[in-house]
């Protein structure tokens, strides 16, 4: 049995229609019509202790109400979830000393104050020893490399600074889950790349469970071997990331350049074609077929010079969100 | 008790923080201790004026009437303590702010209505209304031993108790409608209504505000029991709504936070 189970589980909001203008402003203070959004419908999966995953999906998806819902902060409409031995939305402190969550658009630390003095807030909160304590921030601080920074007002810091500092404050009670919500959105690339090299590490060697939502790949990619996509409250693809591609049905990418122009007509016949120019084409083709339908360009074609590449994650994930595919 | 010692430690801790805050800005500060300055010197010249004419109102002479504004500008001052906690309540429901606050493993209404305080008005409040209270007692002649300070800060505690569970009471409504401007003011004229004691006001307007929305307990119960002026039964009941009220908040609380339905990010 893994350390977080969801089975079933269901949100749905009530929000009423408004109709524009005026009009609809004045018909809306007599009668609302109450309408019922399904943020997330139907969801199960399971992850295991020391697991690193990524929730994806397109933004709307449920990603974030689901997180919610793990977290404790929302009571789903149906279906159950145990997240380590506990049900979340009960809301028990023994649970809550046990998870964290980073939201990456939100922040709990005070302002117009040094982090550190939000990270001791924490300290007392979680009821953590001193000991423990000093040995967690100091640790931290030099991994996420914020140590000098420790003295300055939050509201002084830069969006990576601040964030590396949410992260630590999220963590002084060492939990065993971690809960992030777009930790890197809207940082620079260097920011990103330090927070997941952190993140990378610190899951290595605590163990801890790691759920992750990001709309930048490269933070999935670089972190978590699983993948789970939703998309409209559903799930659509639960698995290693380097399987969607397989999931998708193999295709690969191929790019061919010529000496000479090719009448576009010329290229169609060969399978899915993407680009053409003076220069070549990119054509997409079944795995299988690569060598078959290589042969033929070869044959029939002034080819230059060619490559075949695997189709980049992110745009079999986008097919997930453009509901294209359904889970296997 | 050892929850209690945790609570109060980090009552402690949000003392200090919001106080540093606060002094990060210190025009801010400064200026918020002049308005609040300004407010007290109006509610002053009433008093002067009372004085100037020498009316008494019932049993009320005018010494009374300065012990019994002095425990309203006192009660203001622990009022506004943490009354922007409160205001920002609305605000907090509908931006989905207090996701971060339900994680943490304490009493979430305990984090959201204490967190933040402010001293720019507590301080300017209870002095002054500390002077009011200890001038309008001597110059009353009310009795000072034992039994009737310790019977005046009982009730003075009360008082502070009440007014933190009544006046959350509206501004729970948050959760379930968006918009609270009216019902804020609605509410901050309520507490105005203790401006002056309550024996202002007729019989069956101070019966309301005494036992069915008991805002008049908190500011006249201290005055009126050095006044001898409050029987057993009002005494009991002195003590009791206060834990009422403070049970009906935690109940509100707990059914309010049900609707709760968070933010989009």
């Amino acid at each position: 049995m893994g350390i977080i189970e969801v089975e079933h589980l269901k949100k749905e909001f009530s929000y009423y229609k408004k109709a524009t203008g005026i009009k609809g402003s004045l018909h809306n203070l007599f009668r609302r019509e109450t309408l019922t959004k399904e943020a997330v419908r139907d969801i199960s999966f399971s992850v295991e202790k020391g697991e690193m995953i990524g929730f994806l999906g397109p933004n709307g998806a449920g990603k974030t109400t689901t997180l919610k819902m793990l977290s404790g902060i929302l009571y789903p409409t149906g279906g159950r979830a145990e997240v380590d031995g506990f049900v979340p939305w009960e809301r028990k402190n023994e649970f809550k000393r046990r998870i964290s969550i980073v939201m990456g658009q939100k922040n709990q630390l005070w302002w117009d104050l040094p982090a550190s003095d939000s990270f001791y807030l924490n300290k007392c909160i979680f009821g953590v020893d001193d000991g423990t304590y000093r040995d967690v921030v100091t640790e931290l601080s030099e991994l996420l490399d914020v140590r000098d920074l420790m003295s300055v007002q939050v509201r002084r810091l830069s969006l990576g600074e601040r964030m590396k500092m949410e992260i630590l404050a999220a963590l002084i009670h060492q939990p065993d889950i971690l809960f992030l919500d777009e930790p890197t959105i809207g940082l620079d690339i260097l920011s990103q790349k330090k927070i997941r090299e952190f993140l990378k590490l610190y899951n290595q060697q605590k163990k801890t469970t790691v759920i992750i939502t990001s709309h930048y790949m490269a933070d999935i990619e670089a972190l978590c071997q699983r993948a789970v996509i939703i998309n409209q409250g559903q799930l659509v693809y639960d698995g290693r990331l380097g399987d969607i591609n397989r999931v998708l049905g193999e295709r690969r990418l191929l790019s061919v350049k010529t000496s000479s122009e090719v009448n576009p007509a010329q290229w169609e016949g060969f399978g899915t074609l993407r680009e053409t120019s003076a220069a070549g084409a990119v054509l997409e083709v079944p795995q299988e077929k690569v060598k078959a339908i290589l042969g033929a360009i070869l044959a029939g074609l002034p080819v230059e010079d060619f490559t075949v590449t695997e189709i980049p994650i992110e745009e079999s994930i986008a097919r997930f969100y453009q509901k294209e595919v359904v889970a296997p | 008790m050892r929850q209690i010692g945790r609570y109060c430690r980090l009552m402690g801790v949000f003392a200090k923080y919001s106080l540093m805050s606060a002094l990060e800005y210190r025009i801010n500060f400064i200026t918020g201790v002049t308005v609040e300055m300004g407010w007290m010197i109006i509610k002053l010249l009433y008093v002067a004026i009372i004085y100037k004419a020498g009316t008494s109102i019932g049993v009320l002479t005018p010494d009374h009437i300065l012990l019994f504004v002095g425990t309203y500008v006192f009660m203001t001052g622990v009022y506004m303590l943490y009354y922007g906690n409160f205001g920002s309540l609305p605000w907090m429901i509908q931006q989905g702010e207090l996701d971060l606050y339900i994680v943490k493993p304490v009493s979430l209404q305990f984090l959201v209505t204490l967190r933040r305080l402010e001293f720019a008005y507590l301080l300017p409040d209870f002095v002054v209304g500390v002077i009011m209270i200890v001038t309008g007692w001597r110059l009353a002649g009310l009795p000072s031993d034992v039994l009737s300070v310790a019977g005046f800060l009982f009730f003075l505690l009360c008082g502070c108790l009440l007014t933190y569970s009544i006046f959350l009471l509206p501004y729970l409504l948050g959760f379930w409608i968006i918009s609270l401007g009216g019902i804020a003011d609605i509410s901050n004229a309520l507490w105005d209504f203790n401006n002056m004691p309550s024996l202002i006001y007729e019989k069956w307007m101070r019966r309301i505000g005494t036992y069915v929305l008991p805002v008049f307990v908190i500011t006249n119960f201290p005055g009126l029991f050095l006044m001898g002026e409050l029987n057993v039964w009002a005494c009991v009941w002195g003590a009791a709504a206060p834990v009422l009220f403070f049970l009906l908040s935690r109940k509100l609380w707990k059914i309010s936070l049900k609707r709760y339905s968070s933010a989009s990010s």
